[in-house]
């Protein structure tokens, strides 16, 4: 099955003289952490609004071509279903609050889907453990800090228990302690719940982290689309498109090409340690500790 | 003062009217011509001290020099925005004028430069913010986020100011936007020798651009020297919840001495095991 299967997908909004996307190909399998990435105005927030149905739903422009979410085309006559297949997150927390306490805020989507009272107090206790909200409920989401702010507007998805959650750019206005706060709960949704999680991202060392798949946008095309490891070989492309490649793959890559080694690189922090310090005494013919003392002698 | 500082920042204190304390007996002085970064976790006093600095706040005690200017004694609105710039994290939250130029002249107009000497400093920022003429017409609304900003830039340099804060300039920017403002920023620095303060949570910025970084830890400075000597430091940096650059916690890793941790950039650590 498939989460996102985008065939031929062309979109202009109205007034613009030239198509966002014209001939736009994508499927992404349900059960899997992909992480969209791209240069600013490379398409990315485009893409999950079409993804989620926003576009061509909700915003005017021609739209042609055909998105499906996990089979339902979002364009098609039955829109009904479309909040329960997919939840959405966006950098802003404040853009999605409507209520005026954190309880009130995770309840009202299920009070909209119709859920009686005993089952939203239990998925209420149950996206509140999860995210970390224990002690906030009365509070007004307003007050709460920036992550916190991030974590309810996450609760309040997963309350519903949508089969896909997409999330554009959620940690974009957070400090780093909060932003490591967001990544763990999608780490939880990941593998504890096994969800679908689209997220639209800029801290790539997140997304090699945490994703199984990665998308490459730009210019309103996918430039690349490879399982997570096989995804940064292409490491120019990806320079060339304004990626911040973590140091990590860097220096295994740059390490295999002195070595004369073909493979793929791992992308995990510990695993890719483990690689460089195999590879490293082969470089220098010293000890990993002569290599890297070489490496930081002469600085103050 | 010394003589080559340009802010010191003497037992600063700082609480909220609620009783929040903000900052607490805090000292620190800017070099002038330096590039410093302001770190630390959300809460932990960068917005209020640059505040402080920008004398919309007043200190409960303590003293703020910027220059010959006692901003903690309470002085002149004209008098602070001669000596110290504020560049908002957003573009949009200091531009209203209705078009380019106006937004460039409007505070060497509001502290009472002539007309000439008002338009030759409006030629004289745009040019050194990238800002180009033919854009002077133009509402600054309606052109890129970029340009905003260097816009935003150039509204603060026509005043001439002792010191330039920058508050988050590369949030919700691209690589490349985040690498083209910080390039922008360190060439007016050595072009104009403007002391520049950035408030970040970049990091990898930090290790590229600043000269001194500063981190602070709930109202105190934590940690205070260049950025090899903060980041060399792990266990240091994350009392205050602070974690040096993926470049630098890979260097701290795969030695296993744990001595030698003070790479802050790629090229060192290709340079090194080349």
């Amino acid at each position: 099955m498939n989460a996102i299967e985008i065939h031929d997908l062309y979109w202009k909004y109205d007034g613009s003289d030239k198509p966002i996307f014209d001939g736009l190909n994508l499927t992404i399998p349900a059960g899997i952490f992909c992480g969209i990435i791209g240069s600013n105005e490379s398409g990315k927030t485009t893409l999950v609004e079409c993804m989620k149905g926003l576009i061509p739903n909700s915003m005017t422009g021609v739209y042609r071509g055909e998105v499906k979410l996990f089979g339902q085309d979002v364009a098609g006559e039955d829109k009904n279903g479309l909040p329960q297949l997919a939840g959405m997150v966006f950098s802003d927390p404040d853009a999605q609050f409507t209520t005026m306490s954190v309880i009130e805020e995770i309840a009202f989507g299920l009070e909209n889907m119709g859920f009686l009272e005993d089952e939203i107090g239990r998925r209420i206790e149950w996206v509140s453990q999860l995210c970390h909200l224990e002690g906030l409920l009365e509070k007004p989401p307003y007050d709460l800090s920036g992550g916190q702010k991030q974590r309810v507007a996450i609760a309040s998805v997963l309350a519903t228990k949508p089969r896909a959650i997409i999330l554009d750019e959620p940690t974009s206005m957070l400090d780093p302690k909060s932003k490591d706060e967001v990544f763990d709960i999608l780490r939880s949704i990941k593998e504890d719940l096994h969800m679908t999680v689209i997220v639209v991202e800029h801290n790539i060392e997140k997304i090699a982290e945490l994703a199984d798949e990665v998308v490459l946008m730009g210019g309103g095309r996918v430039l690349r689309h490879e399982k997570t490891p096989q995804f940064f070989q292409a490491i120019e492309l990806l320079q060339a498109n304004s990626i911040d490649v973590p140091e990590t793959i860097r220096l295994e890559y740059f390490l295999y090409n002195k070595l004369g080694i073909d493979r793929i690189a791992p992308v995990h922090f510990d695993a890719a340690v483990d690689e460089i310090k195999s590879l490293l005494p082969r470089l220098t013919g010293k000890s990993v500790t002569e290599a890297i003392e070489s490496m930081t002698a002469g600085r103050a | 003062m010394n003589s080559k500082n340009i802010v010191e920042i003497k037992h600063l204190n700082f609480s909220y009217p609620d009783g929040t304390v903000a900052l607490n007996d805090t000292s620190l002085a800017l070099e002038e011509g330096s590039i410093t970064a302001l770190i630390g976790q959300n809460g932990c006093g960068k917005s209020t001290l640059s505040k402080l600095m920008n004398g919309i706040l007043k200190p409960t005690s303590g003293s703020i020099m910027v220059g010959d200017l006692d901003v903690s004694a309470g002085c002149s609105v004209k008098d602070l925005v001669l000596n110290i710039g504020y560049v908002f994290q957003n573009p949009d939250h200091q531009l209203f004028n209705a078009s380019v130029y106006d937004e460039i002249a409007y505070a060497p107009r509001n502290v009472g430069l002539s007309e000439e000497e008002v338009d030759a400093r409006v030629h004289e920022a745009a040019d050194i913010a990238g800002v180009s003429e033919s854009l002077f017409k133009e509402s600054p609304m309606l052109v890129s986020r970029g340009i905003r900003q260097r816009i935003a830039i150039a509204s603060i340099l026509s005043l001439k100011p002792k010191l330039i804060i920058v508050d988050e300039p590369t949030t919700g920017q691209d690589r490349q936007q985040s690498l083209e403002i910080m390039e922008f920023l360190k060439n007016l620095n050595e072009k104009t020798g403007h002391t520049i303060l950035i408030i970040t949570h970049e990091m990898n910025i930090v290790a590229q651009f600043a000269n001194r970084i500063i981190v602070m830890k709930k109202g105190s400075i934590l940690m205070n020297g260049t950025p090899s000597e903060v980041f060399s430091q792990p266990e240091r940096l994350m009392e205050g919840f602070v974690k040096p650059p993926l470049v630098t916690r890979l260097a701290q890793t795969i030695d296993p001495t744990g001595t030698h941790s003070g790479v802050i950039n790629f090229d060192e650590l290709i340079k090194a095991v080349a």
